[in-house]
């Protein structure tokens, strides 16, 4: 008789206590930073709780979700957030993409060692790579400028003009995230069967079509994993922003983070504040569904 | 075997997770056994450092251990305020810019140093005291004299034919700043950023042009002629040089590159060979013009929270560090007091020539308005501003939502 598979579902009384002991801690953390925090979150949405009045606050139903969703700088927030997010993953998807593929095809002792050196710039903390990039792009000292005075180039005030603040912040961040998208696909490269490539170039594939006809199907689905998770993140983008540009000039770089902080939190308007988090979750949220439904099935 | 074990480690994790979580870290590293230990939540830069350098003198002679937090603007309001409903604060003294004060007294931040038997001398300078009181109450002491001055380069406005002392108008600002653009360099650079530093930069001219931001019953007045006319002076300044921040403003002075900006004593301290220098905003649009205060206050002061843990020896510690003889020991660390004894002290005079500048600026400073709102006020004035400034907006668009929106903000 054929054993059924060990499942909670199908285990015994007996059985189901040690796994559910097993996963009593996870659930506990969970509950506390998560649950605890998102269904107070949900609460002071709907109050004009500010922190520096203590526990006076009072129930006022939609009015923050009304005022964020008429208020001109959050709508300016959430376009800039999710042109951003689109350009953002799309740079580092193709780039993550065409460096892991480059790695993969150099000498295997070659491979350890750009392996660790693409990898740096994931590994530095953001206010590190934020400041030495400011440095970097200042008026005054910065190499860039100096680097594009000595070919008689234009130089630019890099984070205060409107045509330049953007594609800044956009470069470092892409910069930054590369070598995340490097190491997943890289990954998954590693497990693309060999003799698929054999057989399509005996068959007389070029380069081209090798990539798109036998890579790209095999590592899909890390391409989605990838896609999201980076999506999620650069949705979040704050700390870049607050220490480059606080949102100016003129919001060209205003994100939703920094909506909430400025109007949120610096005021300690936490009801307001925990009104644009929400919002900013379910936008969140609408971008992955259709990731977390394929998941699910 | 292995299901016991299994067990025991994830047991151990979940209560070291439990551990951690509950136990309430006030300070890193304790206090010796009979010593008393103040935490001290400060200013970043000159402002903190300054402080810093007078406690070890303290600290012997009370037999204390002093620890201090040196944070940004924003870092600092937020620090304090979050720190205001924990019954026993983690903090003690206190550094606190004065447009907080309205917002930190109506919540009760800050502990009533009258009632603690602390009172001002007549050494201090008069007119930065204002900010320091409710009624008759004493809440904060102004301890950093920063106020806004006007940065220049010497090479910049001698070339465009001008002495420091000649500066007198905002008119005399134009021509060098026009002087300067036409050689190549940034005639006038003006602050960006945050919606805060373009608000501060501003001022001073809005000022000279007979306006302000908000009328004698805290009613908002930026769209107004004179708002406007003033924002119109900065935009032409504006196109004569570029927009930065603190650093490359200060770097632009110190290497010859800009000519003029506003700026704070804080950021800048010339010394007789120093490429830079500062003098007192010019408080006439011209030389007809009617003289007006100019020069906006930013002063640091100090206070005690009002649930610290050592109230005693923290207003014992306020008055140590407000001593004329303390202070005037702060001046070669870059300290700027708001006393008439430092200030006007003869041989401080001569190696820190700049110090009778800020004197007289602080006797005849202007306060920002002291508004619980002051906070969300300058975010949505400033980034109205900045879209003016930017082109994004034009004036009477700008003006008028931002009229709109704080007439909101202050119902």
């Amino acid at each position: 008789m054929q054993q059924r598979p060990k499942t909670i579902v199908n285990a015994t009384s007996k059985d189901k206590t040690f796994p559910r002991l097993m996963i009593l801690p996870t659930i506990i953390v969970l509950l506390v930073m998560t649950t605890y925090p998102l269904i107070f979150t949900v609460f002071y949405s709907f109050t004009d709780y500010n922190y520096l009045k203590g526990g006076v606050f009072k129930f006022i139903g939609m009015q923050n979700y009304d005022k964020l969703l008429h208020a001109k700088y959050f709508q300016i927030a959430v376009l800039n957030t999710i042109k951003f997010t689109i350009l953002a993953v799309f740079f580092e998807m193709v780039f993550g993409i065409l460096m892991a593929i480059f790695v993969k095809s150099l000498n295997p002792n070659f491979q350890h060692v750009m392996r660790v050196l693409l990898l740096l710039p994931y590994l530095l903390p953001t206010a590190t790579v934020s400041t030495a990039w400011k440095m970097m792009l200042s008026q005054n000292y910065g190499i860039v400028n100096q680097l594009l005075a000595t070919f008689h180039l234009p130089v630019h005030n890099w984070f205060m003009e409107t045509e330049t603040a953007f594609k800044m912040i956009l470069l470092i961040d892409v910069w930054q995230n590369i070598p995340f998208v490097f190491l997943l696909l890289y990954a998954c490269l590693q497990t693309v069967p060999n003799d698929q490539y054999e057989a399509a170039l005996i068959d007389g594939a070029n380069s081209l079509q090798l990539f798109w006809h036998i890579t790209i199907p095999n590592i899909k689905e890390g391409i989605a994993l990838c896609a999201l998770l980076r999506t999620i993140d650069t949705f979040r983008l704050f700390d870049k922003v607050n220490i480059l540009t606080g949102g100016g000039p003129a919001g060209t770089t205003s994100t939703i983070t920094q909506f909430i902080y400025n109007y949120g939190i610096k005021s300690l308007k936490f009801g307001y504040g925990s009104a644009g988090a929400l919002l900013m979750t379910i936008l969140v949220l609408g971008l992955s569904v259709v990731y977390i439904k394929k998941a699910i099935k | 075997m292995k299901k016991g074990l299994s067990v025991l480690v994830c047991l151990s994790l979940a209560i070291c997770l439990f551990a951690n979580g509950a136990q309430e870290q006030k300070a890193t590293v304790p206090a010796a056994a009979g010593k008393q230990k103040l935490t001290l939540i400060l200013r970043g830069g000159t402002y903190g450092k300054v402080i810093e350098k007078c406690l070890p003198a303290f600290e012997e002679k009370n037999n204390c251990e002093i620890e201090t937090l040196d944070l940004s603007f924003d870092d600092l309001h937020s620090k304090i305020a979050l720190d205001t409903v924990n019954k026993e604060g983690a903090y003690d003294l206190c550094m606190v810019d004065g447009s907080w004060m309205a917002e930190f007294t109506e919540n009760n931040v800050l502990l009533n140093l009258s009632k603690a038997g602390y009172s001002f001398d007549d050494d201090i300078i008069p007119a930065t005291l204002t900010i320091c009181k409710v009624g008759d109450d004493i809440y904060l002491a102004p301890y950093f004299g920063n106020v806004t001055v006007m940065l220049y380069n010497k090479a910049l406005i001698k070339a465009a034919g001008y002495a420091s002392k000649d500066i007198k108008t905002w008119a005399d600002i134009q021509k060098i700043a026009q002087v300067a653009k036409a050689s190549g360099k940034n005639g006038y650079i003006i602050r960006g950023g945050s919606p805060d530093n373009i608000v501060s930069d501003f001022l001073p001219i809005l000022l000279a042009n007979g306006g302000w931001v908000v009328d004698a019953n805290n009613k908002p007045t930026v769209d107004t002629k004179e708002f406007r006319a003033a924002l119109d002076q900065y935009i032409s300044l504006y196109k004569l040089g570029d927009t930065m921040d603190k650093d490359d403003i200060v770097a632009q002075i110190d290497n010859g590159n800009g000519a003029l900006a506003i700026g704070w004593p804080g950021w800048y301290v010339p010394k007789a060979n120093s490429n830079g220098d500062y003098v007192t905003i010019p408080s006439t649009l011209d030389a007809n013009g009617k003289s007006v205060n100019t020069s906006l206050y930013g002063v640091w002061c100090i206070g005690v929270c009002n649930n610290s843990t050592h109230k005693e020896l923290s207003v014992k510690l306020l008055e140590y560090l407000m001593d004329k003889d303390v202070l005037l020991g702060t001046i070669p660390e870059g300290g700027v007091p708001c006393r008439y004894s430092s200030l006007k002290n003869a041989e401080v005079l001569k190696t820190y020539p700049q110090l009778e500048t800020v004197c007289s600026s602080l006797e005849k400073g202007v306060y920002r308005p002291v508004i619980a709102q002051w906070n969300e006020f300058t975010t949505i004035l400033g980034t109205e501003m900045d879209n003016i400034i930017k082109g994004t907006e034009t004036m009477d668009a700008g003006l008028s939502n931002a009229q709109k929106q704080l007439v909101d903000l202050m119902k």
